[in-house]
C-alpha cells in the first residue's frame, strides 16, 4: 500500500495508539500497588514525626514505624458537632473519599470557604498523642487550595489546643523551588510555639508578611513568609484560618478544653 | 560519520543545549540540585533512546501527514511509563522533580532528534545519536547543577560540603543561585565560553544592518 495513502495513515495511527496505550496502562496498573504503599508509608512517617514520639534524627525502619503508627489513638470527629463519633471505623475511614461522597460531604458556605474547598467531609480522622497517661498533642488534618494544587497537611497542637507543636504538608504540587518551599523542614520548624488563637479565641495564625522578627509582638502568631511563594503562603494562612475556625475544628477544640478527652483503653500508651 | 562520531559529536560540537539552545526550560527548573539533575539526565537519555529507536523502526511505514502526531504519541508514552517507574521506586526524587519529568514530552530535543535523525536513519545509528544527545544534555545539566547546588546551598547531592553561615559556618551562599534565572546566566556563560573557544559554533547574523540608507526611487 502507498505509504501516504489515507487508509495507511489511519491504520498506522490506530496501531501506534493501541500499542502505546497498552504499555502505559500496563505500567500504571502494575506499579500502582507499589506507589500506594509508598504513599501510605510516607504519610504514616509524616504523622509519626508530628507526634513528637520519634526524635527528628532517629532512624526508624518501615516495620517499626508502622508498628508505632498503628498504636496511635485515632478518633473520628463529627466536625460540625465538635464531638467524637464512634459509629465509623477510624482505621478504614477515608476522609478524602468522604469529601466527595454524597452521604458524608457537606458544602462549605462561600463566605466561610477560605480554603477554597467547595465541599468537605462531615467527619475527620484526628490523632491523640498520649505519653505517660497524659495528652501531649492533637493532630488535625488540614487542606486547602494553593496556587496550582490542593495542599494536604497536618497541624499538631500541644495539649493547650492553642500552641503549634509541629506541622507538615505531605501532598502538594506547587511550583518547584517556590511554592513547594512549604515542605521545607526548617521553615515548618518555625511554626513550633506559635499560638493559633488570640485572647478572644479567634484564629490568627498567619504566614508573613515578610520576615517576622523573633522578638516582635507579631512573632507570637506568625511565621516568616517564603520568598517567591506569596500566593501559596497566603493559601496556607487561609486554610489554617478555616480549619481552626467555627466551620473547622474550633467547636471540637472548645469542647475538649471543657471536657478533656480520656485515653481509650484499647489504645497503646505510647510511652514505649 | 563514523559510529563513534555519532555519539561524540553531540557532546560538544553539536551539543543540543549549548549549540542548538534547545531544552532550556527544564535545564533552568531542575538544576538547583545535583540529584534532580542526575535523575533528569537518566530519564531524558532513556526517553531519547526509546523514542529514536521506535521511530526509526517504523519510519518506512510512517505517512508524512501524521508523522509528528505518531512521534509525540511514542514520546509521551515513554515519558509516562518512566514517570510511573520513578513514583514507584524513587518516590522522594519523583516528588521533587514533580511536573518536570512529564514535561520531557515537550522538550524540543526529543522531537528534534526523532524528526531529523530517526526518520532518516537506521535503528543502530539512531540509538547512538540519541545516546550522544542525551549525554551531551546531561553533561551541561550536571555542570550547571554542581555550580548551583555547591555555591547556592553549600552541598552536593544533599551532602553538606561548605559550612553555611546561617548554620554557624563560614560560607555565605549566593541565594540567587537557588532561583531559576541563575541557570540562565550560567548556561549563557557556558555558551559564551564554548563559542569563544570554537568560533565555528558562532551563528551568522540572520539580518545585516543597513550601512547607509537606501536611495528611494523617484525622489
Amino acid at each position: 500500500m502507498d505509504k501516504d495513502a489515507p487508509a495507511k495513515a489511519i491504520i498506522v495511527v490506530a496501531l501506534v495508539a493501541v500499542v502505546c496505550s497498552s504499555l502505559v496502562s500496563a505500567a500504571v496498573v502494575l506499579l500502582r500497588p507499589i506507589q500506594l504503599n509508598n504513599q501510605l508509608l510516607e504519610r504514616s512517617r509524616n504523622i509519626m514525626q508530628l507526634t513528637g514520639l520519634v526524635e527528628p534524627g532517629q532512624a526508624l525502619d518501615d516495620a517499626n514505624m508502622l508498628a508505632l503508627f498503628k498504636s496511635l489513638d485515632i478518633r473520628i470527629v463529627d466536625i460540625d458537632k465538635g464531638e467524637f463519633d464512634d459509629s465509623l471505623d477510624p482505621h478504614t475511614f477515608d476522609q478524602r473519599r468522604a469529601a466527595g461522597d454524597p452521604n458524608y460531604r457537606v458544602s462549605v458556605p462561600a463566605a466561610q470557604d477560605l480554603a477554597k474547598l467547595g465541599t468537605r467531609s462531615r467527619f475527620a480522622a484526628i490523632y491523640l498523642v498520649w505519653k505517660d497517661g497524659q495528652l501531649r498533642r492533637i493532630i488535625l488534618p488540614i487542606r486547602g487550595a494553593g496556587m496550582w494544587s490542593m495542599l494536604y497537611g497536618y497541624l499538631a497542637l500541644e495539649a493547650d489546643f492553642n500552641t503549634v507543636a509541629a506541622a507538615s504538608f505531605y501532598e502538594q504540587t506547587e511550583t518547584p523551588g517556590l511554592g513547594d518551599q512549604i515542605t521545607r523542614p526548617d521553615w515548618l520548624a518555625k511554626w513550633r510555639g506559635r499560638k493559633v488563637y488570640d485572647d478572644l479565641g479567634d484564629p490568627v495564625f498567619a504566614v508573613g508578611p515578610g520576615r517576622i522578627a523573633p522578638d516582635s509582638p507579631a512573632a507570637e502568631h506568625r511565621v516568616d513568609a517564603l520568598t517567591g511563594a506569596t500566593i501559596t503562603g497566603d493559601a496556607v494562612t487561609s486554610l489554617v484560618y478555616y480549619w481552626l475556625g467555627p466551620h473547622g475544628f474550633k467547636p471540637l477544640l472548645n469542647r475538649l478544653r471543657e471536657q478533656p478527652p480520656t485515653q481509650a483503653a484499647t489504645a497503646a500508651t505510647g510511652d514505649s | 560519520m563514523s559510529l563513534k562520531q555519532t555519539v561524540t559529536t553531540p557532546l560538544l560540537k553539536e551539543n543540543p543545549l549549548t549549540r542548538n539552545v534547545l531544552g532550556v526550560c527544564a535545564a533552568l527548573a531542575i538544576t538547583n540540585s545535583l540529584t534532580s539533575s542526575l535523575i533528569m539526565s537518566v530519564a531524558m537519555t532513556t526517553v531519547l533512546v526509546i523514542s529514536n529507536a521506535t521511530v526509526s523502526l517504523i519510519r518506512h511505514h510512517l505517512p508524512s501527514s501524521v508523522r509528528l502526531i505518531v512521534q509525540i504519541t511514542i514520546i509521551a508514552s515513554a515519558v509516562t511509563v518512566i514517570d510511573q517507574f520513578l513514583t514507584a521506586y524513587l518516590p522522594a526524587a519523583a516528588s521533587t522533580l514533580s511536573v518536570y519529568i512529564s514535561l520531557i514530552v515537550t522538550n524540543c530535543i526529543v522531537l528534534g532528534r526523532a524528526e531529523t535523525c530517526a526518520m532518516n536513519t537506521g535503528v543502530g545509528r539512531s540509538v547512538l545519536d540519541a545516546l550522544g544527545n542525551g549525554l551531551g544534555y546531561s553533561a551541561i545539566l550536571i555542570i550547571v547543577s554542581t555550580i548551583r547546588e555547591l555555591f547556592g546551598n553549600g552541598s552536593l547531592m544533599g551532602v553538606k560540603i561548605l559550612e553555611l553561615a546561617r548554620d554557624g559556618g563560614w560560607f555565605q551562599p549566593n541565594e540567587m543561585l537557588m532561583l531559576a534565572p541563575s541557570a540562565f546566566f550560567i548556561i549563557g556563560f557556558i555558551v559564551w565560553g564554548i563559542r569563544s573557544w570554537k568560533p565555528e559554533q558562532r551563528e551568522q547574523p540572520e539580518f545585516k544592518p543597513l550601512v547607509a540608507p537606501r536611495e528611494v526611487e523617484g525622489q
